[in-house]
């Protein structure tokens, strides 16, 4: 393997000489230059810009200015004289009149993805996973396409980070200019201004692998814990290698080494919440990020401001929405409509947000519209200075090149935008771009307007009259009106075809010079005779009309800028600028179901005041509140403790429910997949639902850990829906979903595939996990000891450093976790027993199962669990979706109640989530428990099942103010839900709702309206979209398109196909493998 | 309640039997036997659904049709005929037996296991197939799904645009013909989507999905077009060669002699709208099946009196913006919108003894009870007609019955009785017997008392 390596470190080595030669051209003292086929090129590279306008930086603008540069710097910037002399440009140099024309510094693009070849082919240095290898190299590879930098070059850019494709490491960036390699010889080469710029990186996610077992991480939970374990693993490497140099190198050490270790992470992002998930990240691992933006930023502001992390930003704008009929208008929902709406306000709420931006021509389906899409961002509240400092100074200090790029000044790079007129105006025309002292022609400068009437003369007798317009020649002789054919116009010349109108013998042929304000030209017959005219301008036209035309579509235009105000969280639908306010309430005349030994109360009253329950009972209410309390007469209306489903997947369908990769998952958190605003949530809530234990799904026999939640509708940062102090979980799953029976006929090779298997890998597992428990715990014993030595805290650090530290590992971390009680297994389970099965394997480890879930045999085998779990927690009443409930029955809940289990029932569906209460009057259907005892089913009992007994779960004084009222008995089918609270806040309440809903319908049609007022047809957009897509899109798929979405995609296409119902999609009722999956 | 008997011994034998029939699994379990004598029900509130309740009163059938029903308080002056079985059931309440209109009863045991599952034949067009000849009588399903009151059921194949025909089945019978009531009810159809969907998962281009949908369409037309002449041809020249696809479509065929319904699924306005025109056109008699956004189609359903059969209020609402009772609200908002509607579980196959806890939503969320509880059996009845007998409590139709502790609207309310043509239904099934069995467990294990 040693031998390997020298390839990859004479890179490196070639790479850092790049650096040292940054601007000298490369000369014969460059050791990489070719020798010389025929005498040395040594032609002068000397050229001033006079008499311009100079933006030196966003904000600063110079007249009558003149740029001096030679041999690739700028060697001078000077204002004019007052009156508009400008300074006297240097003997020598090439003069340049560019008056009228307006410089700016060239500009610059942070991401342009490029293929990279992957390094280290070989299974002994390459990381195990095909999506982690930071040892790649932009510059090696295909690198930057020639017609793609061209396209850069002629929007203005003069120099690209250039970042490699695919993966979750991709490799590192390198920062190139725009230069073109063909016109120089091959030691010229573009110049890299910095060889490794930053990290690539993504949360890649699926791949194409017909083997779902290759294809880890499938989620963005387990994307982020592949990243956190590479980092944290070449962190623990980098260690090793200071105690040890000899020890080999591999894929990981681009990561840690005297660059690397210091080079920014940059994350490509699917969405905004990625964005608080990558910045998390670089705290824990303590690297600086930079994100790579969606677009999406300004639908989650406040929580992406905060992080206050650096923002390279793409200008990509959703589609139009088709609301072209009722049906078409029907079926587009007001987030999508309020997203295309506001999409173009991102850049400038991100700066009003302080955050530190650059734009990017990345993940715009169409290169055309980058320019076109920034005027929109400009239009609707983006000043041009900002829009300026976005795409050069600020994009320069980010990477790190502001020394050399960025503004025009004098020593840096003499790569500049020469446009004629203000770089942003729509009219406006980039002529050159300049590339270290190179000038690039982009449009050259327009030859002498010809507009106007004319008379054109061929000797003395015949005349005829000419109308120029652009590009277009009306004829008229006599009467007689036309049009020239085949109208050629040149910088000064011109050529055009008349046809023979008398005779119809054929056409003329024209060509005409431009000089002494005058066209001379000549011309043949068409019967071949040639012949000399000539002709003068009699008037000039003026487009009048055409400009008052274009100006009213912009003032039209201007009155339908988006709402300044965004609606706050979420973005869409049912939002409101800030969550509830916290309240001192009474709630009177109330029938209270406690959930506590109380168990129900009549007609009586509760207190809750900073959040919590400060008192409640009958009679009269005497209690001293600190704020001025809201007296709540309910007249008799019931009121439960807020509802608990044990078992929720909500807001996890986008991100993934499962990392079903991988036989263990323990690594992964289904934290960092929740979308906190899925619409669901606050359906559940309208359901009385306060608080859900998010799980993982059940794919595999060890599953991700899981979260309690509160159903806190309208946070920006959805870690802030956690639930404080809650015990910490973990999914487990035996049975059918983890031996892979329902997968399919190509699943058939992953250990366990059979329930015996699933027994062994428990044990193999934690025995595992009990070693690597011990082996840290020995390594911190003796940190733990070397700290209490009296040196000095650099001598311990040293001493440190030379123990050999056991690999932390994610994986067994958590296992570790549930061998010593601190973290609860909630197991997916049916058949007695596999229950009974994992509950030896807990006992021989010493550890209490937390919960077993859905458990549908559980009355067979209630006195083990009883035992063995804090609970079980149950469907109500499934059964016979597939073989291992065929003994499932409704009493199982009741059964296990009357044995002496604590007994909770879950949804595990969103849409059932929204009537736990009728589930919990199952249990009095079947098996005659007493209502306040079913009731708890969904209330104190999951509290208990979750370690959040202590705030939650009953009615009595000191816990949350999590409550729910209905309209009747909790447990009847013919009551709803009419408000829920959580922490003394009204998170549901009719009211609210009725409020919600008008303002939905006026918001929709204020949207709507706005679109079908807009001329241009909007249904063609998409279609355009599709066919004009670059290949680079493929950086920029949307979230759906990985793989647990690809199997989504392909039921919904299959029921679209079927013609069977696509519009309201819940796992549950799916009929793939994705169902079987999660429960 | 107490079930006596009078009069003859020889019956006395037959209950006993029927008492302890229960100690199998239900799919062991015999079937009721015909009723062979006549049986009242007395004391019990008679909810008729077609006209009033009476509380205290009777209903009293013999050979399995409904013979007399009593009015207020004329259980106390009740005089039984000679040979009559009494059931007491003061307190109690009696509903005719409810109906799911439309479920998988029998066509799928197990959703996962492919070799249980009889519901979707390959194939876009296959009228031909119908679901009575497939449903197994000895599922484990029936037993549990009546037990839930449901008595009645319309059984519906699924998949490709015509999936075959619907059939109407009694929950109780020794073979496949003994469980139909109508084996051949009407032409399944499962709409196309008709307009551009954008959704993330769709992968096919606008101009795509259109040229799709017009040729989706074409080929119905197409293929009623072929029945249609098919029809023409067999009746003009009976040697016309059979193809049992068209011969299976004659009945849905205008100028049949009793003209079947086209059950059509289609949920959004474009859909229904585009539905409902074209089975106008070709005079077919459609029955809207999900009716999803049928209140916005409330006119052009009216003007043909198209009835919506509505699969569930369990459901999402079709936007996020969109109210989240909108699915509770559906039935409400058909009716104030005077459409002809009934509802439907919309579960999947175990699960449709729901049908109760589906009704109730709606009632929860705005609809008169006594509605929600008409949409389950008559309205039912009278969209998928079997109306002359079923659906409500009344002389002349059959008795099929279930008398409860209260509304069964209410999860909470028990199926005490339950009669399907004067046959006296066991109640018992595979979950009551494995509540038994496990329960023994822990007496054994003193963890129960012995009353438990």
């Amino acid at each position: 393997m040693k031998t390997r390596l020298p390839s990859y470190c004479s890179l490196l080595i070639a790479l850092f000489a790049f650096n040292s030669i940054l601007f000298a051209q490369p000369t014969s003292d460059s050791p990489l230059a070719s020798p010389e086929n025929g005498p040395r090129h040594n032609d002068p590279s000397w050229h001033a810009l006079i008499n311009t306008t100079v933006h030196v930086s966003p904000g600063e603008v110079l007249e009558h200015a003149t740029v001096v540069m030679r041999d690739g710097i700028i060697v001078s910037v000077l204002a004019g004289q007052p009156g508009g002399v400008p300074p006297a440009a240097p003997a020598g140099a090439q003069l340049h009149n560019a008056s009228g024309l307006h410089i700016y510094p060239g500009l610059i693009d942070a991401w342009v993805p490029v293929d990279a070849d992957t390094p280290y082919s070989d299974h002994l240095t390459q990381h195990w996973n095909s999506k982690v290898h930071p040892s790649r190299s932009a510059l090696l590879g295909a690198g930057l396409d020639k017609t793609k930098a061209q396209s850069l070059r002629k929007m203005g850019f003069v120099a690209a980070a250039i970042a490699p494709r695919d993966g979750i490491f991709k490799g590192t960036s390198a920062i190139i200019s725009l230069s073109d390699p063909a016109e120089t010889s091959s030691a010229q080469a573009p110049v890299i201004y910095k060889d490794r710029a930053y990290h690539a990186l993504a949360f890649e996610r699926g791949s194409r692998s017909p083997s779902l077992d290759q294809a880890y991480p499938s989620s963005l939970m387990g994307a982020i814990a592949l990243v956190r374990q590479t980092l944290m693993d070449a962190q623990w490497q980098a260690r090793a290698h200071g105690r040890n140099p000899q020890l080999p190198q591999n894929a990981l050490d681009t990561l840690t080494d005297s660059t690397g270790a210091k080079l920014p992470l940059v994350f490509d992002v699917k969405n905004e919440l990625e964005v608080l998930r990558a910045t998390e990240i670089g705290k824990e691992t303590s690297r600086s990020v930079i994100i790579l933006g969606s677009g999406m930023e300004f639908r989650r502001l406040d929580a992406i401001a905060q992080t206050n992390t650096p923002i390279i930003l793409p200008l990509r704008f959703p589609a139009k929405p088709d609301v072209s009929t009722v049906g078409r208008a029907d079926a587009v929902d007001l987030r999508t409509l309020m997203t295309w709406e506001q999409a173009p306000t991102n850049p400038y709420r991100l700066i009003d947000a302080g955050l530190t931006v650059a734009i990017t021509t990345g993940k715009l389906p169409k290169k055309q519209s980058f320019m076109d899409n920034l005027r929109r961002a400009i239009k609707v509240g983006l000043s041009e200075p900002d829009a300026l400092a976005m795409l050069t100074i600020t994009p320069a200090e980010m990477l790190g090149i502001d020394e050399t790029l960025g503004t025009v000044e004098v020593n840096k790079a003499a790569s500049l935008v020469v446009a004629d007129g203000p770089l942003f105006d729509k009219d406006t025309k980039i002529r050159d771009v300049w590339i270290q002292g190179r000038r690039y022609e982009i449009n050259p400068a327009p030859g002498p307007k010809l507009d106007g009437a004319w008379t054109l003369r061929v000797g003395e007798n015949f005349s005829m009259a000419l109308v120029f317009d652009g590009n277009t020649i009306k004829t008229q002789e006599e009467e007689t009106k036309g049009k020239a054919r085949k109208v050629k116009l040149d910088a000064n010349t011109v050529s055009f075809l008349i046809d023979d109108e008398d005779d119809s013998k054929g056409s003329y042929t024209l060509s005409g010079v431009f000089t002494n304000n005058k066209l001379i030209g000549t011309g043949i017959s068409p019967d071949g005779h040639s012949f000399q005219w000539t002709a003068t301008r009699d008037q000039p036209i003026v487009a009048a009309d055409k400009n008052t035309a274009d100006q009213n579509i912009d003032e039209a235009d201007n009155d339908d800028l988006p709402p300044e105000d965004l609606p706050g969280y979420p973005f869409g639908p049912y939002a409101s600028p800030s969550i509830p306010e916290q309240q001192t309430v009474i709630f009177t005349n109330a029938t209270i179901w406690t959930s506590s030994p109380d168990n129900i109360i009549n007609n009586d009253w509760i207190v809750i005041e900073e959040g919590k329950i400060i008192a409640l009972g009958t009679g009269p209410i005497d209690v001293m509140t600190k704020h001025d309390p809201v007296t709540i007469d309910l007249n008799g209306a019931h009121i439960t403790p807020g509802l608990i489903d044990a078992h929720s997947h909500t807001g996890l369908f986008a991100a993934g429910v499962n990392e079903g990769t991988q036989a263990s998952t323990a690594e992964v958190r289904i934290a960092d997949d929740i979308d906190p605003d899925h619409i669901n949530w606050y359906r559940q809530l309208a359901g009385g639902i306060t608080t859900v234990n998010s799980l993982h799904g059940s794919a595999n026999p060890v599953g991700g850990q899981s979260q309690t939640h509160k159903v806190r509708w309208g946070v920006s940062n959805p870690n802030d829906m956690r639930f404080q102090n809650a015990k910490p979980g973990i999914k487990f799953a035996l049975g059918e979903n983890v031996k892979q029976s329902n997968w399919g006929s190509r699943f058939t090779t992953r250990y366990p595939q059979t329930r015996m298997g699933v027994e062994s890998f428990y044990l193999d597992r934690f025995t595992a996990a009990r070693a690597y428990a011990k082996a840290r715990a020995e390594y911190e014993d003796i940190v733990q000891s070397i700290r209490r030595l009296r040196i000095t805290t650099q001598e311990q650090n040293k001493r440190i450093a030379t123990l050999d530290e056991p690999r932390r590992d994610l994986e067994l971390d958590i296992l570790a976790q549930i061998l010593s009680g601190d973290r609860l297994i909630h197991c997916h389970s049916y058949r007695q027993d596999e229950i009974l099965m994992l509950a030896r394997v807990a006992q021989s480890f010493g550890f209490k199962i937390g919960t077993f879930q859905h458990i549908l045999e559980g009355y067979k085998v209630a006195d083990i669990i009883k035992e063995t779990a804090i609970g079980a927690s149950s469907f109500s009443d499934w059964w016979a979706y597939k073989f291992e409930v065929v003994d499932a029955i409704p009493y199982n809940g009741a059964i296990m109640h009357d044995v002496g289990v604590v007994v909770s029932f879950n949804s595990d569906s969103d849409e059932l989530a929204r009537r736990m209460n009728s589930e919990a009057a199952k249990a009095v259907a079947y098996g005659g428990l007493n209502p306040s005892e079913a009731l708890k089913f969904v209330t104190i009992n999951p509290a208990i099942q979750l370690g959040i007994d202590k705030s939650a779960g009953s009615l009595e004084v000191g816990k949350d103010a999590d409550l729910a009222i209905w309209s009747g008995d909790p447990l009847s089918t013919l009551s709803r839900c009419t408000a829920t609270w959580i922490d003394g806040r009204e998170y549901f309440s009719l009211q609210r709702d009725a409020a919600f809903r008008q303002q939905i319908t006026a918001e929709r049609q204020r949207i709507i309206q706005k679109l079908l007022a807009q001329k241009k047809p909007t249904k063609s957009d998409s279609d355009d979209e599709d066919k004009e897509t670059e290949p680079e899109s493929n950086d920029d798929k949307t979230p759906e398109q990985y793989f647990i979405a690809d199997q989504v995609r392909k039921t919904m296409m299959q029921r679209y196909l079927n013609n069977q119902p696509t519009d309201s999609l819940d796992c549950s009722q799916c009929d793939t493998n994705l169902s079987i999956i999660n429960h | 309640m107490t079930i006596t008997r009078t009069f003859l011994a020889s019956f006395t034998v037959s209950l006993i039997s029927l008492a302890s029939i229960s100690t199998q699994a239900q799919d062991l379990t015999h079937k009721a036997p015909p009723q062979n004598h006549p049986i009242a029900i007395i004391g019990a509130t008679i909810h008729t659904i077609s006209g009033d309740n009476y509380s205290n009163s009777f209903v009293t059938f013999d050979q399995g049709i409904i013979t007399a029903v009593g009015q207020d308080n004329s259980a106390d002056s009740f005089k039984p005929a000679p040979g009559m079985q009494i059931i007491k059931a003061s307190g109690l309440h009696v509903y005719p037996g409810l109906i799911g209109a439309i479920t998988g009863t029998g066509l799928i045991e197990i959703a996962a296991v492919r070799s249980t599952r009889d519901r979707d034949e390959v194939g876009q067009f296959t009228p031909e197939v119908r679901a009575s000849v497939a449903i197994n009588p000895d599922s484990t399903v029936i037993p549990v799904t009546r037990s839930a009151g449901i008595l009645t059921v319309g059984v519906i194949p699924t998949g490709g645009t015509i999936p075959g025909r619907a059939s109407i089945i009694r929950m109780d019978g020794w073979t496949t013909e003994d469980l139909a009531i109508k084996p051949d009810a009407g032409l399944v159809i499962n709409w196309p989507s008709v307009r551009p969907v954008h959704d993330w998962w769709m992968n096919r281009t606008e101009s795509e999905q259109k040229k799709q949908i017009k040729e989706r369409l074409a080929k119905i037309n197409t293929f009623f077009d072929a029945a249609e002449l098919y029809a023409l041809a067999r009746k003009a020249d009976p040697a016309t060669p059979i193809d049992i696809r068209y011969q299976s479509m004659l009945n849905i065929l205008p100028g049949a002699d009793s003209q079947n319904p086209v059950f059509i699924n289609a949920n959004d306005i474009d859909q229904i709208t585009s539905a409902v025109t074209w089975a106008i056109g070709r005079k077919l008699q459609p029955v809207i099946v999900g009716g999803r956004d049928a209140p916005q189609a409330a006119t052009l359903l009216i003007e043909h009196d198209v009835p919506v059969i509505i699969t569930g209020t369990h459901r999402f609402p079709k936007r996020a913006d969109s109210p989240y009772d909108e699915a509770f609200t559906l039935p409400l908002r058909l009716q104030n919108a005077g459409i002809r509607w009934c509802l439907a579980s919309g579960e999947r196959t175990a699960h449709e003894r729901g049908l109760r806890h589906s009704a109730a939503t709606a009632a929860a969320y705005g609809l008169d009870p006594a509605l929600a509880l008409k949409s389950i059996t008559l309205w039912a009845a009278q969209i998928l007609n079997i109306d002359e007998t079923l659906g409500s409590i009344e002389p002349g139709k059959a008795a099929t019955l279930i008398v409860t502790t209260g509304n069964p609207l209410q999860i909470t309310t028990h199926i005490n009785h339950a009669l399907i043509d004067g046959k006296y239904i066991d109640l018992s099934n595979k979950q009551t017997k494995l509540n038994e069995k496990y329960r023994e467990r822990y007496r054994q294990l003193n963890m129960l008392p012995d009353n438990n």
